[in-house]
């Protein structure tokens, strides 16, 4: 089957608004968690977040969105995606030709605005200017109008698994001939629906995510966003290849709606197939970004997948989530872009908040920044419903 | 693309488990919900935490998981999947003003909840996702279908499309202006305002490579996001230059038209650029518009292959009478996303 | 109200906010175990009662640790929502 390769990135997240400015917190070890700012919450200084530093108004003035109804969701996915474009030197003929696909994933929606959901959702008489604005699909539709994308568009919802799946949705598009350059994201933004969400799952994290601790406590939640630009050998030659995609993995834990099974049936076969699919072996894999939320349950299920694939031999692994808390729909996206910067730069960025380990599995994350031989880096991302999926990026 | 095996539907009219399409179901109001939902067969812990999406779904597929043991994914197609108990957990961050809050709402508001659900009870451990962009929701779970069997040829997998009216999301899309003031589906198509009927329903499929036993194929499917007729009619030309070899026709034209006196223009520019005896149908009066409905339109055209029986309320232009083998399904939601499916008797 | 009367209430309240399909209030035992093998009741199901403890009898319940404690069975939750309630 055809090679798919990484022409362009764009990312936004807590630690900058660009592929430089993350790659530069990920290497200081900063961390972008803090109180909320940018919207009123029960929680917003009892809890840390992942927020990014720019309203609302900000993001449209940076951004020249005159448009209404545009959710923060959109503007984050619409900063990313501008980036990637870029970077990938994709003329606006290239972005609209009918062999250029957009799939974009999502959890949040337009329900970032949670409290005028409410109002729209119980309202008889008119609707606010972002009634058309909450499902997932919103983000993706803004920028398939904007720019007039006329290949495959796509929005995909497996909650936090949800931008690997994306990735994966569009290198096989590629891969199966149904187009030949695919544009591919993940977005979220904070929102009080899910601080309430997962507040009421009591899987928040009273101080900073602890990701493969003993003591973790929970998770922070993120904000964010990360497009990827996937070319064909054939329209990449020439440009800068950032990495192929090598392998990925989608399948299912079958357990429970919000927890992974005792021994991680589901993150053990996304990691073997994506190996199987990438037909690498456990050896070959030099780094894992981790899905490593920080709570209870993940981390140590996650740890026992690892164990049984890898045995004795367990490559080099972070949670990045330790920097940027959990961005949710556009984890997957953001860890993506993560990979690329591990491989592209070959290097290694330090995991945040890390003591000792757990008990029962002894895994131990990298605690600092080095340089190193990187050629195969597998990405996890995990979900509620027992969504599971695996990527592989190999160097070039 | 792939053939189509056994197939189950829930909508307003007597589709399950029994079909029943002659007999005519009528609403009185701008909402047609599906009839009472049998849930016998679902064990009562987990029927207890499901919304009604949810439900629709997994009592779809029930049958179907019980015919074929084996299979190797689940592949929905819902825009709103768990809307219900999203709206309900936004009631409760409000009306509790965010305190402490039940998650099981939380947990089930997300769109993944009927893949999801499917693969828990049926120990599914393969490819599992869901597709949710609106009105091509459904369409992008069968490409994904498509490609999923052009990767495994040897496969089976479940495919579906799935979307409810709840209350809240059926309040949004009325003020957005997607639902007419008061109408029924008898009048559906004669009414000359803006706006549908909201339907809803569940429309499941087992597909694989294997001819043998199926009863259609569906041999492509072309989407595309425009406004604009004239590229419409190019995709269109070329969807069939592509896909249909010079010695067959279409029997068979299913419009997706919903009375929306927006979009009408769209259906009537591809009846026109159509060969003249073509005959051509429509369903939306029996299903209801909502954003996976094409989905019931797949499931109706397999059945009327598999019956060789064409509901005469379906009907909408009758030309020489013959055999239906061959079926061309047009939608388009809300004027900007279209989809064309071309299926054909196995 | 009596301790009977409040183990009626309570199993009622449960059932109510479980969404129990087909168990009835003499169907649960006051000693059978909520959870596992019991009841079969799961992780979220006791973040559910933490809700419901607050919701019905005003008692906060922060550390979910702390709970697994009192959502033994009927017994040990009426015996700490007669010494805890608020309401």
């Amino acid at each position: 089957m055809a090679k798919v390769f990484v022409t362009g990135v764009g990312i936004i997240t807590s630690l900058g608004d660009s592929f430089e400015a993350n790659r530069e917190g990920l290497k200081e070890g900063q961390c972008g968690l803090g109180p909320l700012k940018n919207f009123s919450t029960k929680y917003a200084n009892s809890l840390l977040f992942g927020e990014i530093n720019l309203s609302d108004t900000q993001l449209k003035d940076l951004l020249n969105v005159k448009e209404s109804g545009v959710s923060r969701t959109s503007l984050l996915a619409l900063h990313a995606f501008n980036q990637a474009i870029v970077d990938a030197e994709l003329s606006m003929d290239k972005i609209s030709n009918a062999a250029t696909a957009l799939i974009i994933a999502n959890t949040v929606g337009g329900m970032c605005l949670t409290d005028e959901l409410y109002k729209d959702a119980n309202q008889k008489n008119f609707g606010s200017e972002y009634i058309a604005s909450y499902d997932c699909a919103a983000t993706t539709v803004f920028l398939q109008k904007k720019f007039n994308i006329r290949g495959v568009v796509n929005t995909i919802n497996t909650a936090c698994s949800s931008s690997a799946n994306a990735i994966m949705y569009g290198t096989r598009l590629i891969k199966n001939g149904y187009a030949e350059r695919v544009i591919v994201g993940g977005t979220d933004a904070l929102a009080k629906f899910t601080i309430n969400g997962f507040n009421s799952l009591h899987i928040l994290s009273s101080g900073l995510c602890a990701p493969f601790d003993n003591n973790r406590n929970g998770l922070n939640l993120g904000e964010g966003a990360a497009f990827l630009v996937l070319e064909t050998e054939k329209n990449s030659l020439g440009k800068k290849r950032y990495a192929e995609v090598t392998g990925y993995a989608n399948t299912n834990d079958a357990f429970h709606p919000s927890t992974l099974s005792e021994n991680g049936t589901g993150p053990f076969s996304a990691m073997e197939k994506v190996l199987e699919q990438a037909s690498l072996k456990p050896s070959d894999i030099d780094f894992i970004n981790t899905h490593g939320t920080g709570t209870e349950n993940n981390d140590v299920v996650e740890s026992k997948a690892m164990i049984r694939l890898f045995k004795d031999k367990m490559p080099a692994f972070t949670s990045t989530k330790s920097n940027i808390g959990h961005t949710l729909g556009a984890a997957g996206a953001i860890e993506a872009v993560y990979c690329i910067l591990n491989i592209l730069h070959q290097e290694i960025y330090p995991s945040l908040n890390f003591k000792e380990p757990i008990v029962d599995t002894n895994l131990i994350p990298e605690q600092r920044y080095y340089e190193t031989e990187l050629k195969n880096v597998m990405s996890n991302s995990f979900g509620f419903g027992g969504n599971c999926s695996s990527l592989i990026f190999s160097k070039v | 693309m792939f053939y189509i095996h056994n197939t189950t539907c829930i909508s307003p009219q007597i589709t399950f488990p029994e079909v029943d399409l002659d007999q005519l179901i009528s609403c009185t109001e701008n909402k047609f919900y599906t009839k009472e939902i049998p849930s016998t067969d679902i064990p009562p812990a987990i029927l207890r935490r499901m919304g009604r999406a949810v439900k629709l779904g997994v009592v779809a597929s029930i049958p179907l998981l019980k015919l074929q043991a084996q299979l190797n994914g689940i592949i929905i197609g819902s825009a709103n999947g768990g809307m219900e108990d999203c709206i309900k957990f936004l009631n409760q961050i409000i009306d509790y003003e965010e305190g402490v809050l039940t998650p099981t709402n939380f947990v089930q508001s997300t769109s993944n909840a009927i893949a999801s659900q499917l693969g828990f009870i049926s120990k599914n451990q393969g490819y599992n996702i869901t597709h949710v962009h609106r009105g091509l929701a459904f369409e992008n779970a069968v490409l994904d279908v498509a490609m999923l069997l052009q990767e495994n040829p040897k496969h089976t997998y479940l495919l579906g499309g799935i979307d409810e009216i709840a209350d809240y999301n059926f309040n949004i899309e009325y003020l957005c202006g997607y639902i007419k003031k008061n109408s029924s589906n008898l009048d559906l198509y004669n009414s000359k305002t803006s706006g549908s009927i909201a339907g809803e329903g569940a429309a499941m499929f087992v597909i694989n490579n294997k001819h043998e036993g199926a009863v259609s194929e569906l041999k492509a499917l072309k989407t595309i996001h425009t406004t604009n007729e004239k590229e419409l009619v190019n995709v269109f030309e070329k969807f069939i230059n592509d896909n249909l070899p010079e010695n067959k026709t279409i029997d068979l034209f299913l419009s997706g038209e919903n009375g929306d006196i927006r979009y009408e223009q769209y259906y009537k520019t591809i009846e026109s650029v159509m060969n003249s005896n073509v005959s051509i149908a429509h369903y939306k009066h029996l299903s209801g518009e909502f954003q996976t409905a094409s989905a019931f339109a797949l499931w109706v055209s397999n059945y009327i292959i598999q019956t060789q029986k064409l509901p005469l309320n379906m009907l909408k232009k009758q030309t020489v009478k013959k055999n239906i083998n061959t079926i061309l399904l047009y939608n388009n939601y809300q004027g900007y996303q279209h989809s064309f499916m071309l299926l054909e008797k196995a | 109200m009596g301790t009977l009367e409040l183990k009626q209430e309570l199993k009622e309240k449960i059932i109510q906010f479980l969404n129990l399909i087909e168990v009835k209030p003499e169907d649960i035992k006051d000693d059978q175990p909520l959870f596992g093998e019991g009841l079969g009741l799961d992780s979220i199901d006791s973040i559910e009662l933490i809700v419901l403890l607050d919701r019905t009898y005003g008692i906060k319940i922060k550390d979910p640790k702390e709970g697994r404690k009192i959502l033994v069975d009927i017994n040990t939750m009426v015996d700490y929502i007669e010494k805890n309630r608020t309401k």
